[in-house]
């Protein structure tokens, strides 16, 4: 054979890999029906006592305390934003951190690492396989929002969102596989992704602005891509603004994507190395 | 081991057991928008079933070590899952130690040990003390007298050294010897052992083989071992019950079971790459046998595969048999003439084979 | 023990602890087991101890994941300081006019804390009693207990002592931690008086917290189930806000739950005045749902175990 033909063949082969890891994934998903309908559903529900905390405390739907800050009165749709976009980070914290790890309970962890083929077009797979639900989930609870919630979405701001969206689950997956880098090595996958969960909980601006936070705290949220993807995305939205006047955020983001993507590949070379010298591959 | 029947006591006894499955089929992804043919719709009416029991008769006297040999599939787990209350049989009942398996669940419990499902039935996260301690007070045992025990039970197994390591720092083998180390906790009369060395290593396995004689002989205890292993079963065993497709075909002590394969109706050959229609050409050769069987061997690691002749004339057609498979270019490695075993006798039962790879 | 071939009664002796049949119509002979069985004060003891055991275990295995334990003991307060900060945001301080209208309080960081009390133990009817079941079937280990004579309850029970103690660590360091920055304004006469409803809310939630290991021992996708039940609760429970935001037909829907009337008599103790018809009303409602929940929850369990164990299939998870 050819070294073009072997190069073609390769390209060719590569894709398949991501293709045949994205529809195997897809195919755990949908085997599960009644997980499919609740995450397009339930993580709106989540959200609903804050709703009704910021009624009972405020006593209607808007507060000019809170356009201090948010640059908005009205609380519920920034709450609701908040909900769609977190969503996201769960699914790619639980979802791509963790499907190394359930490949290794399944016990097939051992035969993807040894095959012939580059781990990194596994990787893609999963986590394109997972920004696909994501944003299933997320396309069926923005149709909730818009006919219970009061959010609006007009036809010119919806590939902007798209653009930010997709930086977003960048940043989200180079997070996702520094998790599964180091769930390789310390088998507590779940614990890792909870933590990084409760950050994103605190730091990120999903239920609040970033500014009512202390100073210290908002220098940590300014590190997770979720809290610019919010800024941005609620610019557009909310405020009416266009995607030139949050150029700061995507730049932001553009960076912070950078950055935790070559980590991320890096650290995972690196302790699949580890690993495979150690044996431990396979423990889950 | 003789007995007078009028004073045979059954530690175990069965009555026309019976469990059946539903079979499951899952159609795919958008399996619910294709439209099903008529066939298929007939079918879903009425759905399959497996008979996992099929009206299970057995009994097995006090302190008798009883093998239940059958392959994958055959019902022996199911078997030993009736008895220890985990599953609730269709049809029928049983009686262990005095107790029905239906009405008095925690008596049955309380009087048998149980080594099913291997090395993840314990906590990896734990020490060895710290599991024998927690199934102890499961078994109820006042706590003074758990300690005793349990420090009695890592000696016997020989872990004394070890038992303060967590279990995930253990091998199979000792895992194993764990589990049946935690079956004796309570000093039950009845043992329920589920594949006991399935896994381990020849050495593993002899200890644990070694450790069952043991508490069937010295301590006379009641021993049900289910195994695909014939080795096993034909070593330990005093009686063997055959089980295959959820039916008990035979049960004799394993000689016995042995001589209804006479010695002209055996012959075994060992050989080396057969080819796939072997047995059918065999077949056609020496038309009076009973079964002509290929057992595949692990050619890679030196072991011949096997072909059986059961039955009939089977002593009369070996040049036959020999001359149709040079003629099929098969290197022949060894010939057996009349030296039935376990497993033979399980192929001119059933017409099945007990393993692919002849056991253990 | 003997049984004579012209015996024709069974007889069940119970003698400390030790129990026999001897049926003799067929000739079979028994070997005796010493394990306590039925209403007995042996049994009993055994039972308790098994359930002391049970926590000890999730002990020592939750202790052998450190950042695990660390970071379920700071949850409480991880929970609850979002509702916080945003409760602060909305009123731009810490006293709202309209929280005072609706409950005669306006102090929403002590509002708020009281309601968070309860959070962390609504998780331990849901997911520490109920998926007891189903982390057994992840280990591997739900046969070999199954199998043993203590009763499956107890080990479900085992589990709901763990989460409590786990769960009152973390509420400690979450009072310690929002009376440190934001300070509290409780009455102190008023705890012990708050403790006895919440007592009397945890024998319901465990009641409910057998009623989910019961479906997550037939469900394998229980955990939605857990989950919707836990949001649910959640809604339904003025943990954030007061009875009175939600629609009349969630007000009455929370009446079912232990939640909602814990809080208003736990809040009614600590915070606002009270009057003892309306607490007295409270106390009664609580019995009422801790029977109702402890024996619908036991009900359904036994019809559970009894499924489980004719379809088959309790190692699979």
């Amino acid at each position: 054979m050819s070294r073009n033909a072997l190069q073609q063949s390769s390209l060719k082969s590569n894709f398949f890999i991501v293709w045949s890891e994205l529809v195997k994934n897809l195919k755990f998903l949908l085997a599960y029906p009644v997980v499919f309908v609740f995450w397009a559903i339930f993580p709106i529900f989540w959200f609903v006592p804050f709703v009704l905390q910021g009624q009972a405390f405020v006593g209607g739907l808007q507060s000019q305390s809170f356009a201090q800050i948010a640059g908005t009165p009205e609380f519920i749709p920034f709450i609701v934003l908040g909900a769609i976009l977190n969503s996201y980070v769960l699914t790619s914290l639980y979802g791509m951190g963790e499907s190394i790890r359930r490949e290794a309970y399944r016990g097939t962890l051992d035969y993807i690492l040894s095959s012939p083929c580059n781990k990194a077009f596994i990787l893609i797979g999963k986590a394109l396989s997972e920004s696909l639900s994501s944003t299933m989930f997320a396309i069926s609870q923005l149709a909730i929002s818009i006919l219970f919630f009061g959010i609006e979405l007009t036809i010119g701001i919806i590939m902007p969102v798209i653009f930010i969206i997709i930086l977003l689950i960048l940043g989200l997956y180079g997070m996702a596989l520094i998790l599964a880098a180091l769930s390789l090595r310390y088998k507590q996958a779940h614990d890792l992704a909870h933590t990084l969960e409760y950050v994103f909980y605190v730091f990120a601006p999903v239920r609040y602005p970033l500014g009512s936070l202390p100073l210290w705290a908002q220098i940590f949220g300014r590190l997770l891509p979720l809290t610019y993807a919010l800024i941005a995305v609620r610019s557009l939205m909310l405020l009416k603004e266009s995607l030139s006047f949050v150029y700061l955020e995507v730049l932001a983001l553009l960076i912070i994507d950078g950055i935790v993507i070559l980590v991320g590949f890096y650290l995972f070379n690196w302790m699949e190395e580890k690993t495979k010298k150690s044996g431990t591959i396979s423990h889950y | 081991m003789a007995y007078s029947k009028e004073n045979e006591v059954f530690s175990i006894q069965t009555f026309n057991l019976t469990k059946r499955f539903t079979k499951k089929k899952h159609k795919g992804i958008f399996g619910f928008l294709r439209r099903e043919r008529k066939k298929e719709r007939q079918k879903s009416k009425h759905p399959e079933v497996t008979v996992a029991l099929d009206h299970v008769d057995i009994k097995i006297r006090s302190g008798e070590l009883f093998g239940l040999l059958g392959p994958n599939g055959a019902g022996k787990t199911t078997l030993v899952k009736c008895l220890s209350t985990i599953l609730i049989p269709d049809k029928g009942t049983a009686v262990v130690n005095g107790f029905d398996i239906r009405k008095q669940t925690s008596m049955v419990r309380a009087s048998l040990g149980l080594v099913i499902g291997g090395e993840r039935t314990l906590y990896w996260k734990l020490t060895a003390r710290d599991n024998l301690m927690y199934f102890a007070s499961l078994y109820k045992m006042p706590r003074k007298q758990a300690r005793e025990r349990v420090e009695e039970l890592l000696e016997t197994m020989k872990l004394s050294d070890r038992a303060d390591e967590r279990l995930e720092d253990y091998s199979t083998g000792m895992r194993q010897k764990i589990a049946i180390a935690r079956a004796l906790l309570h000093d039950p009369p009845v043992l329920l052992l589920d594949e006991p060395t399935l896994g381990l290593d020849p050495t593993f396995s002899r200890q644990i083989r070694t450790q069952i004689k043991e508490l069937s002989e010295k301590h006379g205890k009641t021993i049900l071992v289910a195994t695909h292993y014939m080795d096993e079963a034909d070593q330990l065993c005093n009686r063997v019950a055959i089980i295959n497709d959820g039916k008990v075909v035979a049960v004799d002590n394993p000689n016995k079971l042995k001589s209804m394969v006479k010695e002209t109706e055996l012959v075994e050959i060992a050989c080396y790459s057969p080819p796939q229609d072997i047995e059918k050409h065999l077949k056609s050769l020496c038309p009076d046998v009973d079964i002509v069987t290929l057992i595949h061997g692990d050619e890679s690691k030196g072991n011949p595969s096997k072909i059986k002749i059961i039955g009939g004339n089977a002593e009369e057609c070996v040049s036959t048999v020999i001359d149709g498979l040079r003629r099929k270019n098969v290197r022949i490695s060894s010939l057996n003439i009349g030296v039935p075993t376990l497993e033979d006798v399980f192929i001119k039962l059933t017409g099945a084979k007990l393993t692919e790879g002849g056991g253990q | 023990m003997d049984g004579g071939e012209n015996e024709e009664v069974r007889n069940n002796k119970s003698l400390l602890g030790e129990m026999y049949v001897s049926n003799t119509s067929k000739s079979h002979r028994l070997r005796e087991t010493k394990c306590p069985t039925g209403f007995n004060w042996t049994n009993l003891k055994a039972e308790s101890r098994a359930i002391w055991e049970c926590n000890i275990k999730a002990w020592k295995i939750e202790l052998a994941y450190p950042i695990s334990f660390l970071r379920e003991c700071i949850s409480p307060l991880i929970f609850i300081l979002p509702f916080i900060i945003y409760g602060l945001v909305l009123i731009g301080g810490r006293y709202s006019e309209n929280l005072e209208l609706l409950v005669g309080t306006g102090d929403v960081v002590t509002f708020l804390f009281t309601g968070y009390l309860i959070m962390g133990f609504i998780g331990t009817a849901v997911w520490a009693m109920g998926f007891s079941i189903r982390r057994e079937q992840w280990f591997g280990t739900l046969e070999s207990i199954f199998v043993t004579p203590t009763n499956r309850l107890s080990l479900v029970l085992g589990m709901a002592l763990h989460s409590t103690v786990h769960q009152s660590l973390g509420t400690a360091i979450e009072f310690t931690v929002i009376y440190l920055i934001f300070g509290l304004a409780l009455k102190i006469g008023g705890i012990l008086p708050a403790l006895g409803i919440f007592a009397l809310m945890m024998l319901a939630l465990y009641g409910f917290g057998i009623l989910v290991s019961a479906l997550s021992l037939v469900l394998k996708e229980g955990w939605i189930v857990a989950e919707g039940l836990h949001s649910i609760m959640m809604i339904l429970s003025p943990v954030a806000y007061p009875l009175i935001v939600l629609p009349n037909l969630a007000q009455q829907a929370s009446t079912v739950f232990p939640t909602a009337p814990a809080l208003v008599g736990i809040r009614a103790f600590l915070i606002e005045d009270y009057t003892p018809e309306v607490v007295g009303n409270i106390f009664l409602h609580l019995l009422a749902l801790d029977i109702a929940w402890i024996l619908f929850g036991i009900f359904v369990f036994h019809l559970s175990d009894i499924y489980v164990r004719r379809r088959g299939g309790l190692e699979k998870y």
